[in-house]
């Protein structure tokens, strides 16, 4: 077991650590993430005692390594760094067998046994072909590989590692996590500091949380990694959710509301009824250019999720009840102050026909209403053909009809222009 | 051992043995193989002839010399380019060649037989001067050693060009001093340095294993627990010392330093287990090779004949290999 213990630290008089305290056992991945310049390197440089740390400890299985040597602290434990320098022609297995360095005595040469742990660890991080190369022709993948080989050469106890995949493409970050996660079930302390929250949450058991210096919070990955905290620590907004298929946290980092967003047309409002996700594409490209509100929108629908994150204006429903009055009058209110009425492509049903209503009322209003008409109204009606007397009605009374989205975007320009133009000539007969 | 390590180290020994055989026998007389090989066998005996006075008191001891010499600044430029972790770096880089200057002018002015003894007691002072002021907190930082190294070095040589200029008298001796030659060899001289620059290149070859790892940067050596900071002043000061050694009876030969560590490692590879014997060796003989060449082209300075015939020379190895570690 390693436990760090109240351990300050300084760059001069800068402190870059405070009172940081936790322990990592075997056979737990143990994360380290936080914001740049939050102490993560740091952190690693005092327990692998690069840097003394003014207050504290690191106790390695009781032991205190400011207590130990050099070459002792080597033979329990190694460090891959971020990067590794190679400006010079040694193959990759001299450099593993230079992991055997603290186990040599000072002026013996390596012994078959060193080349048979060399070759052994080579073919743990699934290297060994490599042997014969010069590392100065490596990949920045196949160099990872082989230093960490170096690193399990040392037979250490703990194995510290700063951002290990962030130089790799993602199919090696995974065969190096994956690694990680199978050393570490092989009785390794493995402690990682990681930039990728999503690498973070797949991988580590364990993850501690840093800011400034401090830790914000360390425990299991589930109490660590909440939107909560990544606003707090990254100062970004993101949705977590558990992703069924790996059955690991997700985390999708949800865009900044722009600040008094930059509009063309500063003045039209486009409201959009949808629902079921079929408004979710419409909301993202709208937004950026035009005033959009939604509804009426049931609560848990992708719909509502996209236009929350979208910071959008709109009218909800509890999830599972239908459009109650004071909604439908609400989303009644919404549609009057807008320019144009788009109804997406959704499906309706008896819970949101009064979104159908609306639109009705929207024509009475002489709003423009766009109709996305991309699966037939039959075949997504749920009403026992209400839904379909109530489209055709729409056709009847003006509404214009698109046979798919992108079609309405397409032409969208060109009928706000008119829309302009009229507004212009109403204009004119006062 | 590899067998090719080995193989490469006989070769080089084979052709130091030529070198010397080859110096001593060319010069302003020419004498026969056989002469020499019964000369060095049979030599016993109370009155000398020409030629044995020559071969024994006169070319042995500067053949011996240019060896020591050569493989001293080769072992000493190979330590510093690892230290640097730099291709530029050779023997001089902090400020070890000013500061012997500064003693031999200094010592012209007073007695030139002082010039040995004061080149190496500036020499290393400059060293001791250097480090001292690049040392923070325990810590020797590489890159504060070399710009102190660059800062001392011409400090001194200010100092020196002044000392010059206003002596006007033995000028030319003291411009033959800086560009380095062994035309003052003799026994004594060979006697003076063969220990500490022996001594010193065994004790660096000792810490061979120990350089390599350093070639993978500071941290990663010291997480191989290499003690690095020790390794670091252990490299620079025997290095100083060889180099001062080898300035002190020699004066300022370039090129060889910086040179024969790159053509080494290009043939050989970075492993200073190897490294270092094959850059001692082939210093050795390009220096004895150079200077036969300068005694028979009218005792011109040996620095002349290294650069000028090892710079092409490793041009040629640069663009056939296109790699310098």
């Amino acid at each position: 077991m390693l436990s760090v213990e109240e351990i300050d630290a300084y760059y001069g008089n800068v402190k870059v650590l405070e009172k940081i305290n936790f322990s990592a056992k075997e056979g737990k991945l143990l994360g380290i993430i936080g914001p740049n310049g939050s102490g993560k390197t740091t952190l690693l440089k005092v327990i692998s005692k690069i840097i003394k740390p003014s207050v504290g400890t690191v106790l390695l299985n009781e032991f205190d390594i400011s207590k130990m040597g050099r070459r002792e602290l080597a033979r329990k434990m190694a460090v891959v760094p971020q990067e590794s320098s190679t400006s010079f022609s040694f193959t990759a297995m001299e450099i593993v067998l230079m992991g055997r360095t603290p186990h040599l005595k000072r002026f013996e040469t390596e012994g078959f046994e060193d080349l048979e742990v060399a070759k052994r660890c080579m073919k743990l991080t699934n290297c060994s072909n490599l042997a014969e190369r010069q590392i100065d022709e490596l990949s920045g993948g196949e160099l990872q590989k082989v230093v960490i080989a170096r690193a399990l050469a040392q037979e250490p106890k703990v194995l510290l590692m700063d951002e290990p995949t962030s130089h790799l493409d993602i199919k090696n970050q995974i065969e190096i996590l994956e690694l990680m996660k199978r050393l570490t079930d092989d009785r390794l302390i493995v402690i990682a500091v990681f930039h990728d929250l999503n690498m973070a949450s797949r991988y580590c058991e364990e993850l501690i949380l840093l800011k400034e210096g401090k830790i914000v919070s360390f425990g299991r990955t589930e109490e660590i990694l909440t939107s909560e905290t990544i606003r707090n620590v990254f100062d970004i907004s993101a949705s977590i959710k558990r992703d069924p298929l790996t059955n690991s946290l997700a985390l999708m980092v949800i865009p900044k509301k722009k600040k008094e967003k930059e509009k063309i047309k500063e003045s039209l409002r486009i409201h959009i009824i949808c629902g079921g996700g079929s408004g979710s594409i419409l909301m993202h490209s709208l937004d950026k250019e035009y005033e959009i509100t939604a509804g009426v929108i049931h609560e848990l629908d992708t719909d509502f999720e996209v236009a929350k994150a979208l910071n959008i204006d709109m009218v909800s429903e509890a999830p599972f009840s239908p459009i109650g009055d004071e909604r439908y009058e609400e989303n009644l209110d919404m549609i009057r102050r807008s320019d144009i009425v788009i109804i997406a492509n959704m499906p309706v049903g008896f819970g949101n026909i009064k979104n159908l209503y609306a639109a009705i009322s929207a024509i009475e209003d002489k709003k423009e209403v766009l109709i996305i008409d991309e699966t037939p109204i039959e075949e997504r009606d749920f009403t026992d053909g209400e839904a379909t007397k109530i489209f055709k009605g729409l056709r009847e009374d003006g509404g214009i009809f698109f046979k798919d989205m992108h079609e309405l975007l397409d032409r969208l320009e060109s009928i706000i222009t008119k829309n302009g133009k009229r507004a212009l000539d109403q204009n004119s007969l006062y | 051992m590899k067998r090719r390590w080995i193989l490469i180290l006989i070769a080089l020994i084979f052709a130091l043995a030529i070198s010397i055989l080859v110096s001593i026998a060319v010069g302003s007389t020419n004498i026969p193989l056989r002469t020499i090989a019964k000369i060095i066998v049979d030599h016993k005996r109370a009155f000398l002839s020409a030629e044995e006075t020559i071969i024994l008191q006169i070319r042995l001891p500067r053949v011996l010399l240019g060896i020591l010499v050569g493989m001293a600044l080769s072992v000493s430029g190979t330590t510093m380019q690892t230290l640097f972790k730099n291709p530029m770096a050779d023997p001089y880089i902090i400020g070890i060649s000013s500061g012997a200057a500064f003693g031999a002018v200094l010592a012209m002015r007073l007695s030139p037989t002082l010039v040995p003894l004061m080149a190496i007691v500036c020499a290393i002072s400059t060293a001791f001067i250097v480090y001292n002021i690049a040392k923070v907190g325990g810590k020797l930082p590489v890159n504060t050693l070399l710009l102190s190294g660059i800062a001392v070095g011409y400090f001194l040589s200010a100092l020196t060009s002044f000392m010059i200029f206003n002596s006007g008298e033995g000028l030319h001796q003291v411009v033959f001093w800086m560009m380095g030659g062994l035309w003052g060899a003799n026994w004594d001289r060979v006697e003076i340095i063969i220990l500490p620059i022996c001594i010193g290149m065994v004790i660096l070859y000792l810490f061979s294993k120990d350089m390599n790892v350093m070639l993978l940067g500071e941290e990663s050596a010291e997480h191989l627990g290499i003690d690095v900071e020790t390794l670091k002043k252990i490299m620079l000061i025997i290095s100083s010392i060889i180099t001062a050694a080898a300035v002190s009876m020699s004066g300022i030969i370039g090129f060889v330093g910086l040179i024969v560590p790159h053509i080494m490692r290009i043939m050989v590879g970075p492993d200073h287990r190897i490294l270092l014997p094959t850059s001692a060796l082939a210093g050795g003989i390009l220096l004895v090779l150079a200077d036969t060449m300068a005694r028979t082209m009218g005792e011109i300075p040996v620095g002349i004949i290294t650069a000028l015939f090892g710079a092409p020379f490793f041009i040629y190895l640069l663009r056939s290999r296109k790699r310098l570690y």
